[in-house]
């Protein structure tokens, strides 16, 4: 029985590799408007978790359903559009194309949905504004500091108004100040309604950001706690 | 040196595809390097190499059976360095056969080996009992006849095709068993004599003197030298000289930018592990030894298998080359071999050192990070611009790309411009020989020969048993005749008369035509049709032969009759001994003669038998020659090589396209997951790298078909004037709007197509290894 504002779930999902079992028959529900945190030791399986459901990655059994859409359903092109328009992805070493300006990189995400580059910069540059990084559009991935990649790896995987936004460590790479900047950015999007699912090794972003923790361990959710924002 | 093995035998483990795309690359280009190399020295003097491989005949020569007995012949033959002979030696004429032939020399001749004229048979067998005959053909070339074939002539035992054979010495036209020649009438003994010194017509002349000394004087019929045959030889075969030359040379330089480009591109992909080998305490000399044996172990495998590889498969092309030179089995000289086993080696070590110095001066932190530095500032630039466009982004990305290594590119855009250049100039090569084959040996199914009767009341000479009705009409009577007959579209009487051309040392035969000269004569390429008596037109290989040119005039000479004729034209033929005149010039040398033959073009839908049928009903003097066995051979050998020469080096033209897609895809692998994640599908990734190198492609087909044209247009004329021919309109504009918009497509065909694999290897990246892989 599907949860109506169920935005992602999963149910028994299990995944081998040929040397290891990276989960074990997890379930796993996230509401509409809900900020997850995941959290576990190396190995546990949280990456693997995300992977499944930005649709990266198969699960050898169980189902994984995201936005309506049950991922095992589709081959890689339907995976592909599903990853479009229905999750955006922030990564822990951002994925900026290097050739690509900050705002192309942005409109980018846009342009693949086959929006015209006006169309798809002026959505951009609405992005580039409330993320305060405006003045930073024209600069390439390499000039900019790695708390402006990040906003833009941010204002990317909104491009296209996800219905989920998957965040794999997104404060890793970053010294403290921007790591701040980069939780309350987060923060922001999800007090307006965006739903959010980080995997994060830092309890601070967890506590600061999610309403919800889950901890993985050996492939299964260990526990779970609901979170007051600090 | 054993952390250095041990290091570099790890990283070729490691680097399968790099290993594997380095190791065929080598291969291939290795392959291409045996063959270029085999083709360049195949050009050079085959045909000294033929004659050679043969033991060739310094002289041939003939003799009276009434004059000579065979045991003279045998006895002065020993002042020869080595002979062959005698041979009985009889003349058949075949007009009136299934096939017309002309007329053959037959040689009796047990064997085809010995110390001279060591004839290479290439298909059948040679004959070895009664009923069986073996033809002198070159390979390749495209007769009427297969083997089985009956020979059946009026008076003469019927002979079956065993075997074509053929002699660089050009020693007889076909060859029988010693008993079969009897029946054939021999009217001549052949001797074949090699001397010691034959490189001068004087040596030539005097070992004739030796040879021939003590015989009666009148016993010797005739001598051909070997200088003539070579003369003929490298006129009419020397047209594949430029043609193997420049095909090599194109070879060659696909198989050096490939190699290049290949392991450069291998060295920059691995200066991060360069940087980490520094890292952990290998000297800059040891990390550059590491990465020299990292090339070369794969290097050295792909050029050890790609010489065998080559020698199997260049061979039958240049065989093919070079058999109308009479080159039986083709063994390449060992240089080639040698300079392919060693020189490709050296070529990758080359091409690995400049990027691997380069990996030795850096410092490890920079190493380590070379593979992630910004592009430059034109890349981005461009992807800028391309960013804006209305094209789909998959494609505008792609279009990009080639920028982001210039140097790469350059060296993947020559490859195709190579490729392009190599189909363009065999597709105009092709054209080339097949228009000119057309037009100097028509084969038209519409036509019929006539061969005129006697006169009425002329003696007639004919072979026991064969009927020679003599001419019922007039030579007018006849041209009447045949226009009136239903079916018949165009008439062209014709007369020949051998004569002699003042101050030249050739004889020559001439052509008069009458009748329809525009539709059936030979094509005029520059001046007029003769239109008055004291005219003549000629194949250009007349004029060159002799140092003459249009408006000159000469003076002829036939049946005791001398005139002066201008030259008033030139004309598409083959033949260097031919001048063409009309009827008005033959009533000046030989008044009163008739046509000694009739050409008649017969209208769309006549059925030839009942065509024939009729003529003879109208005149049954007149009689019908059997359809002319004439295409060239030359013309095949040099179209097939050339489609087989453009397949290979427009294949390897297209790996080399493969190898800069498998590295660009590797060095963007993170930029391709990171591309999937985002919502590019695999299609529009494979489509991202294929428009990549199709951008390429397309740059290269408009650089490379006028480059092909370019080259053309220098080959074409050495060919023709190797042929001691003009290169005439039809030989050299035979490139048309939509044949050119097909060459362009090359390149864009080479570049989808080596970019297709590696393009949907790419599309199947995994985006959680690539992604997480940091």
């Amino acid at each position: 029985m599907q949860n109506a504002d169920a935005v992602v779930e999963m149910t028994n999902v299990r995944k081998e590799y040929s040397d290891s079992i990276a989960l074990d028959g997890l379930s796993l529900t996230i509401r509409a408007g809900e900020a997850v945190a995941v959290m576990g030791p190396s190995g546990s399986g949280k990456s693997t978790l995300l992977n499944m459901i930005a649709g990266l990655d198969r699960p050898t059994s169980g189902s994984v359903v995201v936005h309506g859409s049950d991922l095992g359903a589709l081959d890689e092109t339907g995976l592909a559009l599903f990853r479009r328009r229905g999750i955006g992805m922030i990564f822990q070493f951002f994925n900026l194309l290097d050739d690509l300006s900050a705002l192309d990189n942005v409109a980018l995400a846009a342009q693949l949905t086959g929006t015209s580059a006006g169309q798809a910069r002026a959505r951009a540059l609405e992005l580039f504004g409330e993320l305060g990084i405006s003045n930073r559009k024209n600069v390439y991935p390499a000039q900019l500091s790695g708390g402006e990649r990040q906003r833009v790896a941010v204002a990317r995987a909104l491009m296209n108004r996800p219905a989920l936004l998957l965040a794999d460590e997104p404060t890793g790479a970053l010294d403290s100040r921007s790591g701040e900047q980069v939780m309350d950015l987060l923060l922001d999007l999800n007090q307006i309604g965006q739903t959010l699912l980080l995997v994060t090794h830092d309890g601070r972003l967890a506590t600061r950001c999610a309403t919800r923790l889950i901890e993985v361990a050996d492939g299964r959710i260990a526990r779970e706690h609901s979170l007051e924002r600090a | 040196m054993n952390a250095v093995w041990h290091a570099a035998w790890a990283a070729v483990r490691r680097r399968k595809l790099q290993t594997i795309v380095i190791g065929v690359v080598v291969c291939a280009a290795s392959a291409t390097l045996v063959m270029a190399l085999g083709l360049l020295e195949a050009a050079s003097a085959p045909f000294d190499r033929a004659f050679a491989t043969q033991q060739g005949a310094h002289l041939s020569a003939a003799f009276d059976p009434a004059k000579v007995s065979e045991a003279d012949l045998t006895r002065a033959a020993g002042k020869a360095e080595a002979t062959a002979g005698p041979f009985r030696q009889a003349t058949v004429d075949t007009s009136e056969g299934e096939v017309f032939l002309g007329t053959l020399t037959v040689v009796g001749r047990a064997d085809p080996g010995g110390p001279v004229d060591r004839v290479s048979v290439w298909e059948g067998r040679w004959a070895t009992g009664p009923g069986e005959i073996v033809l002198n053909r070159a390979p390749g070339s495209d007769g009427r006849m297969e083997l089985g074939f009956r020979l059946s002539l009026p008076g003469r035992p019927v002979l079956t095709v065993v075997g074509f054979a053929r002699s660089v010495t050009g020693s007889a036209d076909a060859w029988v068993t010693p008993d079969q020649v009897t029946a054939l009438r021999p009217t001549a003994l052949q001797m074949l004599y090699r001397f010691g010194k034959a490189d001068t017509a004087v040596e030539v002349d005097a070992g004739r003197a030796a040879v021939t000394a003590g015989l009666a004087a009148d016993a010797l019929l005739g001598t051909l030298s070997h200088l003539t045959v070579k003369d003929k030889a490298t006129s009419e075969l020397g047209v594949f000289i430029p043609f193997l030359m420049i095909f090599g040379v194109l070879g060659l330089a696909v198989a050096i930018l490939i190699v290049a480009n290949v392991v450069s591109g291998a060295v920059v992909a691995g200066l991060r592990h360069i940087g980490m080998l520094k890292a952990i305490g290998f000297t800059p000399n040891q990390v550059m030894a590491v990465y020299l044996v990292m090339v070369s172990i794969p290097a050295v495998a792909g050029c050890a298998v790609g010489t065998v590889v080559g020698n199997i498969f260049a061979k039958p092309v240049v065989q093919d080359a070079v058999e109308g030179f009479g080159v039986d089995q083709l063994s390449f000289a060992p240089w080639v071999n040698v300079a392919a086993a060693v020189g490709m080696p050296v070529l990758v070590a080359s091409a690995a050192l400049v990027p691997a110095l380069r990996a030795r001066r850096l410092p490890a932190a920079r190493a380590i990070s070379a593979g992630a530095t910004p592009h430059t500032g034109r890349a981005l630039r461009i992807q800028r611009r391309l960013s804006g466009t209305r094209l789909p982004r998959s494609v505008s990305l792609g279009l990009g790309l080639p920028f982001a290594r210039p140097g790469r590119s350059a060296l993947t855009l020559a490859s195709v411009v190579l490729g392009v250049m190599t189909v363009t100039l065999a597709a105009g090569v092709t054209m080339s020989m097949t228009a000119y084959n057309n037009a100097v040996r028509p084969n038209h199914t519409d036509r019929v020969e006539l061969l005129a009767g006697p006169p009425p009341g002329a003696p007639v000479f004919a072979e026991p048993g064969a009927e020679r009705p003599a001419a019922k009409l007039s030579d007018t009577e006849d041209e009447s005749m045949l226009r009136s007959l239903p079916g018949t579209s165009a008439v062209l009487a014709m007369s020949q008369l051998d004569t002699e051309v003042a101050g030249g040392t050739q004889e020559a035969t001439i052509l008069f035509y009458r009748g329809d000269t525009a539709a059936l004569g030979p094509r005029v390429l520059t001046g007029h049709w003769p239109d008055g008596p004291g005219q003549v037109v000629v194949p250009s290989r007349f004029l060159n032969q002799r140092g003459l040119s249009v408006g000159d005039t000469i003076t002829v000479q036939a049946r005791g009759n001398r005139t002066q004729v201008k030259i008033v034209g030139v004309v598409l033929t083959n033949n260097a001994d031919q001048i063409f005149a009309d009827w008005a010039t033959l009533n000046v040398l030989a008044p009163g003669a008739r046509a000694s033959s009739y050409q008649v073009r017969m209208a769309p839908g006549t059925a030839r038998d009942t065509y024939t049928a009729a003529v003879r009903s109208g005149d049954p003097g007149l009689r019908v020659l059997p359809p002319r066995d004439g295409t060239s051979s030359t013309a095949v050998i040099i179209i097939s090589a050339a489609v087989v020469l453009t397949l290979v080096l427009g294949a390897v033209a297209a790996l080399g396209v493969f190898n800069t897609v498998v590295l660009n895809a590797r060095e963007r692998r993170r930029d391709l997951g990171m591309l999937k994640s985002i919502g590019m599908t695999p299609r529009q990734v494979t489509v991202l790298l294929v428009t990549s190198m199709g951008a390429l492609g397309v740059v290269g087909g408009l650089i490379g078909v006028p480059l092909g044209i370019a080259v053309h247009q220098l080959v074409v004329p050495a060919m023709a004037h190797a042929g001691q021919a003009d290169a005439v309109d039809i030989l050299m504009d035979v490139y048309r709007a939509p044949a050119l918009a097909l060459l362009a497509l090359t390149g864009v065909v080479i570049a989808v197509l080596g970019a297709l694999l590696p393009a949907r290897g790419a599309a199947r990246l995994s985006i959680a290894t690539v992604l997480h892989n940091e």
